[in-house]
């Protein structure tokens, strides 16, 4: 447990020292500000438009903007933060794999599972506190702006949103202890989610796609219960829970 | 008591045939010369002792344990310097040191202790930018220093001083001439004269093999040539002694030599004297660590 805490201390370090920490969170906090603002001042730019285009005979009528433009808008940013969540992560194994950085940790006896679960539990950890505080950031904005009351399911959306993070971060782990470069890592990750993306298209298996918990559109809307959800999320954590399963005796026997 | 053995080691790399069974002793308290070729397989060998490496065939026991691939308990006995150390370089020397202590299980104190001594030791007491900026000499001494932290039975270096200049070298050496007394060193090299310098014990290694091992005063004296060299004032010596010795080979204007087997070493040496003949030089020719490499290597 002490070597644990130490190596995670290290893995926190190079996260500030090498500004990662930083450029993840004003990432973060520009899409959260985005959501509200698009949301804010679209109508604003279509209504400018709509007088020019009124003079061609064309009649463009703007609707209410509500607390629920700015949650559609940032359930689209969420993938965006998770691409450059996963474009600045991906390489926290292979990096090390390529200067040979490990070599002397892991001659000092450090236990490889160590390594892995502490590289895990960094990411895990990082990837919830920045997108909780890109929640949080929207929820405060929308709830000042307007009334967060009009969206429903919106907690439940959130952790289904951040679930599927963590499941492709679990992906990046297991092949990141298979591969030895980022590219292999970020192409094994984002061949899982294509096929499942490919799988979940068609009828009947799709609520058990975990790419199911991209689209909470009808969740915010109460189109669809919360349980509809559940199996995916469920699949979505177990596949999570499996690939760190996996990746600890795949890691046992790399050659470093 | 032997602090490392290895018997019958075997590694290929797809069709290459790296270690054909190699077998190595490292008596406890010597400082061990691993003498090859570049690709000789010396890396190959000290990464299989580190668990991080798999052996196809053989044995590693390190201080009488058992080297197991990937769970290598046996590494809390090894302090580990490899070829080009690669650190956290956001971390300074001292930062490093202390992560090395944690993670190795050394109390704060301890490690501190420790770590103050060992960079006194090398050299960067005083150091406190970021391993970043840190020259190949620097980066070494430090390799040294995270090595000894936790006071290891075996200091395993790979070529320590072959990319450094003859200062960084020189330095290098003399810490591990210092640190003796406190463990055992096996270090990997090329660089004969660095073996000559401080090494007790001596391996050639030789496609795979260890083709000689052993104390390096006792290797030397078993290559021992029975070879003399005579360099004379003058050519008129040189054909006096020519006259009565016919075996005598002329190498130079004024030098001769000769093999025991020849004439009788102390044969020549009365006839000088007894024709008070005046010579520059008489010298028994020594092996050096590089003739015995070459006739190795070319055997």
């Amino acid at each position: 447990m002490k070597s644990f805490i130490n190596f995670t201390k290290k893995e926190y370090m190079e996260h500030f020292r090498c500004a990662k920490i930083f450029i993840l969170t004003g990432v973060f906090i520009l899409l959260a500000v985005m959501s509200p603002l698009v949301a804010k001042f679209t109508p604003v730019i279509i209504e400018m438009l709509s007088e020019s285009m009124s003079q061609g005979g064309m009649e463009i009528t703007v609707s209410e903007v509500s607390a629920m433009d700015s949650w559609m808008q940032f359930f689209k940013n969420a993938p965006i933060a998770l691409i450059v969540f996963v474009l600045l992560e991906s390489n926290i194994f292979t990096k090390e794999y390529q200067k040979g950085t490990l070599v002397l940790a892991l001659t000092k006896g450090l236990k490889r599972h160590t390594v892995l679960l502490s590289k895990a539990f960094v990411m895990i950890t990082l990837w919830t506190a920045e997108f909780f505080m890109y929640y949080g950031l929207v929820y405060l904005m929308n709830d000042i702006i307007w009334d967060n009351s009009v969206a429903e399911n919106l907690t439940f959306s959130a952790v289904c949103w951040w679930a599927f993070g963590l499941m492709i971060l679990c992906l990046c782990v297991l092949f990141s202890v298979i591969a030895k470069t980022n590219i292999v890592v970020l192409a094994g990750t984002g061949g899982v989610v294509f096929a499942s993306y490919l799988v979940g298209m068609l009828p009947k298996i799709d609520r058990f796609m975990p790419t199911l918990l991209m689209n909470v559109n009808s969740l915010i809307y109460a189109l669809e219960e919360v349980s509809y959800y559940v199996p995916a999320l469920l699949i979505a954590g177990g596949i999570s829970v499996l690939s760190l399963v996996l990746s600890i005796p795949i890691f046992n026997k790399k050659h470093i | 008591m032997d602090m490392l053995t290895i018997k019958n080691l075997k590694k290929n790399f797809k069709d290459k045939e790296v270690l054909k069974g190699l077998d190595l002793c490292v008596p406890e308290k010597s400082i061990f010369g691993f003498i090859g070729k570049n690709g000789a397989g010396k890396t190959t060998t000290m990464k299989t002792v580190l668990g991080l490496m798999k052996p196809d065939e053989g044995e590693i026991t390190v201080a009488g344990k058992k080297v197991v691939f990937g769970q290598t308990s046996t590494n809390r006995y090894i302090g580990y310097l490899p070829d080009v150390p690669e650190y956290y370089s956001f971390m300074n020397a001292s930062e490093y040191l202390r992560f090395c202590g944690d993670i190795t299980g050394l109390s704060k104190e301890e490690t501190k202790k420790r770590s103050e001594e060992l960079l006194e030791l090398v050299g960067l007491k005083d150091e406190k930018h970021r391993i970043k900026g840190f020259s190949r000499g620097m980066k070494q001494r430090l390799g040294i220093a995270q090595a000894l932290l936790n006071k290891p039975k075996l200091l395993i270096c790979d070529e320590p001083t072959s990319a450094l200049d003859p200062v960084g070298r020189k330095e290098i050496l003399d810490i591990l001439l210092a640190v003796k007394d406190e463990t055992t060193v096996l270090f990997s090299t090329h660089i004969l004269s660095d073996v000559e310098r401080i090494c007790t014990d001596i391996a050639f290694l030789n496609e795979g093999r260890v083709v000689i091992q052993g104390k390096l005063g006792e290797i030397k004296s078993t290559y021992r040539t029975d070879e003399y060299i005579i360099e004379t004032e003058t050519e008129k010596e040189v054909a006096i002694l020519k006259s009565s010795f016919p075996h005598l080979q002329l190498t130079g204007r004024t030098t001769l030599t000769f093999k025991e087997n020849q004439h009788d070493f102390y044969d020549v040496m009365h006839f000088i004297t007894t024709n008070k003949l005046p010579v520059l030089k008489i010298e028994r020719v020594e092996p050096t660590l590089e003739s015995m490499f070459m006739e190795v290597v070319q055997k």
